[in-house]
């Protein structure tokens, strides 16, 4: 069955079990008679016996009807809401009386415009887990202190991160942090697989690095890039190597200052319609470069739409000193 | 806040319907209400062509085959608040196929008068 969402003053959407839709009404000028059992010529040629007069009844008419149009899954109010109330370790949970509101699957469901699936899978991109059947978002500070946990027993165990077994993190780590939120972070940041009948992960060196930029860099307004990736190279566990490209989405860097700066900028700070996006990205820096700015408008894209098409849509290109660059069609105050 | 569409139960598949596509508006002939009143006769022609005839107007129209189907939709369920939360829609019917009329109308002569 489909399902419409929204609320009162959201614009209603159409949902299939892993599809979102756009629903609009399209006005005709012209008049829609419906007829049941109708006819057509093919299935009276196909029935030579009726050729006497058949009494139709025309059930009703209109001059408008409701269009669907394939869209985005609308999930950014998901992140909003799981953000009112992060999720700050078990300690800070017993002195707050709940004056925020918490969410189930089924309040999920109800209140986010989008199909389940498509709630499903960005409640697991955002590392969203269920604690006590309430979706939850770990704060960010109580996240990187369980992955600190996790990368310095790596280091203490001398183990490779490829294979760091669920068993003994769980006993060496189980009295200092739920065994459930031990295991969230160990899913989180690597994949799971088993081995001879034993649980391990294979941890993702990208995602670590990434979130200790992150640490990093929400400190302060900027940095200078050559310190930054000094700190950051020292900061990432043993044997795990930093790069700018596992930093696409979360920071930018400015190649014009002098010394070369990078600071902050997360994609899923910026606004989710297309044009407000586009606006806010060229305040930010008037001209980019196509590499530079794919990561921040990629999940823009549509079905079948690529990053250039939008380019075309939303912004004017221009050469310079060599490089085609992109900025804004409309002066930007 | 959620509105469920479920196919509606009956025995087969979903019934289909047709859909005729007019330019313009109907009246009914005299004050009369468009309810119970007959619109016409709709006829095909040899090749498939629908033709319609209202009042002494005949039309000509094609056949079309609906990129997109339309499905039609019946309200089930309480409106009222407290109710019942969740308001049906059960799909009733398919409509895939159109006949549109969209050449302007003829008056159909009956009389034509012989030269003198």
């Amino acid at each position: 069955s489909l399902v419409i969402r929204g609320e009162k003053d959201e614009q209603a959407v159409l949902c299939s079990k892993d599809k979102t839709y756009d629903m609009k009404i399209a006005d005709t000028s012209n008049m829609l008679l419906f007829i049941p059992g109708c006819k057509t010529p093919e299935q009276l040629k196909a029935d030579p016996a009726s050729c006497n007069i058949i009494h139709s009844q025309i059930a009703g008419f209109s001059n408008n009807y409701w269009e669907l149009r394939r869209c985005r899954p609308k999930l950014r109010k998901l992140r909003k809401l799981l953000m009112e109330d992060p999720y700050k370790g078990p300690d800070s949970q017993k002195d707050q009386t709940s004056t925020f509101s918490q969410y189930t699957t089924e309040d999920l469901l109800s209140l986010i415009q989008a199909s389940e699936e498509e709630i499903l899978h960005e409640l697991q991109v955002i590392d969203a887990c269920k604690i006590e059947g309430y979706w939850r978002i770990l704060e960010f500070d109580y996240e990187m202190k369980l992955l600190n946990h996790v990368t310095q027993l790596i280091d203490s165990e001398s183990w490779s991160s490829n294979k760091v077994p669920l068993r003994t993190c769980l006993e060496e780590l189980g009295s200092l942090e739920p065994t459930e939120m031990i295991e969230h972070i160990l899913l989180s940041y690597g994949r799971k697989y088993t081995d001879a009948g034993e649980v391990y992960f294979e941890m993702h060196e990208d995602k670590i690095c990434r979130a200790i930029a992150q640490m990093l860099l929400q400190n302060a307004v900027k940095f200078n890039l050559s310190e930054f990736q000094e700190v950051w190279q020292q900061s990432v566990p043993e044997g795990m190597t930093t790069k700018l490209d596992q930093l696409k989405g979360l920071a930018l860097v400015d190649k014009n200052s002098r010394p070369e700066t990078i600071f902050l900028l997360k994609v899923e700070d910026l606004p989710e319609d297309n044009q407000e996006r586009f606006n806010s990205l060229f305040s930010i820096r008037e001209k980019w470069t196509e590499v530079d700015i794919t990561p921040y408008i990629q999940d823009l894209c549509a079905e079948k739409q690529t990053v250039g098409a939008l380019l075309t849509k939303y912004a004017r290109s221009s050469m310079q000193n060599g490089v085609k660059v992109y900025n804004s069609r409309r002066p930007i105050s | 806040k959620l509105s469920h569409l479920t196919r509606s139960t009956g025995a087969g598949g979903l019934a289909q319907w047709v859909l005729v596509e007019l330019q313009g508006e109907v009246e009914p002939r005299q004050s009369g209400e468009l309810a119970g009143s007959l619109l016409g006769d709709l006829h095909y022609t040899h090749e498939g062509i629908p033709v319609l005839i209202v009042g002494h107007h005949i039309l000509y129209g094609k056949v079309v085959q609906l990129e997109k189907p339309f499905a039609v939709l019946v309200k089930q369920g309480a409106g009222e608040p407290g109710a019942e939360p969740l308001a049906r829609y059960g799909v009733t019917a398919l409509i895939k196929t159109k006949l549109l009329f969209k050449t302007r109308p003829k008056p159909i002569i009956t009389n034509v008068p012989k030269k003198v």
